[in-house]
């Protein structure tokens, strides 16, 4: 008995010992920061900052690893299957919330599910502002929404892919004004633009960076957007919620998350460290050239914040439903 | 006119200046290495160095990075002409007539004529986007969905030229590709389609694991299956360059290739791949000697060759003009610019005259660049024909399945190159062609994406395609292709039939 109970007991102090002195040493190693998008798209570009950033409070490597595939997926399940030790992290966009609906609707085992994810940080949150061809009739958003209401279906849109964040954004302004518009998906945001400057839809929801040069040169009209305050490079455009519709609200948001189950320690120095990392001039300097304002929220604040955006993505992925294909 | 040469002289003051000269020929060194290296492409390359560019200025950033383009173009043609391992997926279709011209001992030739070609391309084509950038890139937008579908139809009929051996063997193999071109999301309606719960296979099958594996590992195990190993090609010195003949043979190819490959690479999607193809279809279609493809044709190197270099040009039309990607490759590149604070969009020209100038000059001097870097080299690589197979191919292999996996991390990708090389192993035992595989699986997702495209605008009216004008002619001209082909055959099947009666007759009597 007596042999046995020492062992436990050493075993008992030996993992103690071990975790505690994980918590002082943490990190002593490189960290992983999983983007599941290709380089040089919009969480490529706000990763490579944040982690350059990170490195430099913790005063340890941090290095950004594409791992795309499948709208994300592929990276978001490695890093929910990830050992949750702090050593491997994901920068993850609003889609994180959508990919596990999409699944549920299909009848699929999910890739991974949102509950798998510990957040940590919000960086950015930037909302879609709703643009149109500078040759269309429609002035103002309510211009817009009436037509839509005259002729159901017949106005067209297109997208970065079904589902995916331009979508969404659209489908919440659909339901939240009562209008029916034609959807055409496209395989990214790079080609949805092209479709509405080439005239072959009549709008877009779109991330105000992309499409501000373009506002600029007269090629498109920014009618409204989904923010609960104005786009600050927009001043005269107002939101939807001005506008008598508060549940067209969307942002294409960028956050960090760690997997579930990392040690308390480990994600308050990850909290602490990014607090920091997003006040360094050189992380302002270059979130600045990509236009994209600095939205920081941590802890309560963010678990609101992406459990309000998840309930409403959720509901838009489920009232848009299977889609039939023509 | 006075307007372009003095932005012209701008902007070589800006890519003559040595740091820009620098980059340019880091940018130009690295491509041509991305390309010699199986299954490492320019995406890849430029993804990866996409992140060491953040700290530089826009412009060497994008001096850069365009030069691992084309570059790669360059690059590409070396292990095709080889060792029948395409370099990267635009250059699939230099395997087979390159190949096969250095096992007549005119490796050097082949190499040469691809160095030659990808120059006179690459200049020509930039002469194109320099001075008609714009009004083309206007051009460029009214392609949409429907005229899109139009195109790539027309380009289908394209593969009945494809193949020297059996139409009905060559068309078979284009189906399978078109099929295995389905698998992935469906980007109409978010199903998974014969991914079988493996989530790597969402964005469907990669043409670069495809194209190496049909062609590459097919190759490395066709000849470990020989019974004897293929005698070693030992080239000789005074048959590196390609003769008067050969020249001759090469002219006018590349010019179509040029036009053609510019032309293309305008339109929307993995134009330097599709480009690359259809010259090879058109030089085979206009040559007097068709028969002579498949078996080292010079035009069937000439041609590809020229056209995928000039396409990476017509790539940045879109993108310097208006902002917009024209394909994966270019939308990389817009991203360098946005992290420079560098708006992309129909401003940049006027904002930003000495980075698009600078841009253009540095790709006149970057393609002199790969002219000198690329002609002694040719003297290098063909060397790499005297080391024995048994040493040659097994560090070949290695090399395929790192690039395939560097690419995306993806052991799926090094499995779908695997099977892909024993399935092509099988297919050539069987005398089946396996270029038109990879066509197919090129054009498969943009075929349907755009088919249903068209039919979401119009709300599943197939009367779009005749109110788009452009779609409508595109489709008329290619019925009358296939009407005309449909009468010489059966012309042919006619003649067949006579003769044959005239044989009974003449054996009855």
């Amino acid at each position: 008995m007596m042999p046995r109970l020492s062992l436990v007991v050493i075993a008992l102090v030996a993992a103690l010992g071990t975790s505690a002195a994980a918590d002082d040493s943490y990190p002593n190693r490189p960290i992983t920061m999983v983007v599941p998008f290709p380089p040089g798209g919009v969480a490529d570009l706000t990763a490579r900052p944040v982690a350059a950033a990170m490195e430099k409070v913790l005063k340890n490597p941090v290095g950004v690893v594409n791992k795309q595939g499948a709208a994300g997926a592929v990276g978001m399940q490695s890093a929910a299957v990830a050992k949750p030790d702090g050593y491997t992290l994901l920068l993850a966009l609003s889609s994180i919330s959508i990919i596990p609906e999409a699944d549920k609707l299909f009848n699929r085992p999910p890739a991974f599910t949102v509950d798998q994810f510990a957040p940590i940080a919000l960086i950015s949150a930037d909302p879609t502002i709703l643009v149109v061809p500078a040759d269309k009739p429609w002035k103002t958003a309510k211009d817009f929404i009436e037509d839509a209401r005259k002729r159901p279906g017949q106005i067209s849109y297109s997208s970065s892919g079904i589902y995916g964040t331009l979508h969404m954004a659209m489908e919440l302004l659909s339901q939240a004004a009562g209008i029916k518009l034609r959807h055409v998906p496209h395989a990214g945001a790079g080609p949805a633009l092209t479709a509405i400057l080439g005239g072959h839809v009549d709008a877009l929801a779109s991330g105000p960076s992309v499409v501000l040069p373009q506002i600029k040169a007269g090629k498109l009209r920014a009618l409204a957007g989904w923010g609960d305050k104005r786009v600050a490079a927009l001043p005269d455009v107002p939101t939807f919620k001005e506008l008598g519709y508060p549940d067209a609200e969307f942002y294409i948001w960028a956050g960090v998350f760690a997997p579930k189950g990392t040690p308390e320690p480990v994600l308050a120095k990850l909290r602490a460290t990014l607090r920091e990392a997003v006040n360094d001039p050189d992380f302002k300097g270059a979130m600045d050239k990509l236009e994209t304002p600095v939205t920081f929220k941590q802890g309560d604040e963010f678990q609101r914040f992406f459990e309000a955006d998840a309930r409403r993505l959720a509901e838009g992925v489920r009232r848009v439903g299977r889609v039939e294909a023509k | 006119m006075l307007d372009v040469l003095s932005n012209l002289a701008l902007g070589f003051s800006v890519a003559l200046s040595p740091p820009v000269l620098f980059y340019a020929f880091i940018g130009c060194v690295i491509g041509t290495l991305v390309g010699v290296l199986p299954g490492v492409g320019p995406l890849a390359g430029i993804s990866l160095l996409l992140p060491a560019t953040f700290g530089m200025d826009a412009t060497r950033a994008i001096v850069m990075l365009a030069g691992i383009y084309y570059g790669a173009m360059y690059g590409g043609s070396t292990t095709s002409i080889l060792m029948r391992i395409p370099g990267e997926a635009a250059s699939v279709m230099t395997c087979i007539d390159g190949y096969a011209m250095a096992r007549k001992g005119r490796a050097g030739a082949a190499l040469a004529i691809a160095a030659v070609g990808s120059y006179v391309a690459g200049t020509a084509s930039v002469i194109g986007l320099m001075v008609m950038a714009p009004p083309l890139a206007r051009i460029a937008l009214r392609f949409g969905p429907p005229e899109q579908l139009a195109l790539l139809l027309l380009g289908l009929l394209v593969l009945a030229y494809m193949s020297s051996g059996s139409m009905l063997k060559a068309l078979a193999m284009a189906a399978l590709g078109l099929l295995l071109g389905t698998i992935g999301i469906d980007q109409m309606t978010g199903y998974m389609r014969y991914a079988y719960g493996v989530v790597e296979l969402g964005d469907g099958l990669g043409v670069v694991p495809v194209a190496v594996g049909l062609f590459g590992v097919a190759e490395i195990l066709a000849t470990a299956g020989a019974p004897t190993p293929p005698a070693v090609i030992k080239p000789k010195l005074s048959e590196l360059l390609p003769s008067r003949e050969e020249w001759r043979q090469a002219a006018w190819p590349i010019g179509r290739g040029t036009v053609l490959g510019f032309v293309i690479g305008i339109l929307p999607g993995s134009a330097h791949i599709i480009a690359s193809f259809v010259s090879y279809a058109v030089e085979k279609r206009v040559s007097r000697r068709p028969q002579e493809f498949g078996h080292g044709a010079v035009a069937g190197v000439a041609g590809p060759e020229s056209a995928n270099n000039s396409a990476t040009s017509g790539a940045f039309v879109p993108m310097l003009a208006l902002g917009v990607p024209s394909g994966p490759i270019p939308a990389v590149m817009l991203a360098a610019l946005m992290v420079h604070g560098v708006a992309p969009g129909p401003l940049l020209i006027g904002n930003q005259p000495a980075l698009f100038w600078g841009f253009i000059a540095s790709m006149y001097v970057g393609n002199v660049m790969l002219l000198i870097l690329n002609l002694p080299l040719v003297g290098l690589f063909v060397n790499i024909l005297r080391v024995p197979y048994p040493y040659l191919y097994p560090a070949v292999l290695i090399f395929s399945i790192l690039g395939v996996y560097a690419v995306n991390a993806s052991v799926v990708d090094v499995w779908i190159m695997l099977v892909m090389g024993v399935l092509g192993y099988v297919l050539r035992k069987l005398d089946f062609e396996t270029a038109p595989i990879v066509l197919g699986v090129v054009l498969a997702p943009l075929i349907e994406l755009s088919l249903r495209q068209s039919l979401a605008m119009s709300d599943g009216r197939y009367t779009i395609f005749i109110e788009h004008r452009i779609a409508a002619a595109l489709l008329a001209f290619g019925l009358a292709l296939v009407l005309l082909n449909l009468y010489t055959f059966a012309r042919r099947g006619l003649d067949w039939r006579a003769r044959m009666a005239l044989a009974e007759k003449g054996d009855s009597s």
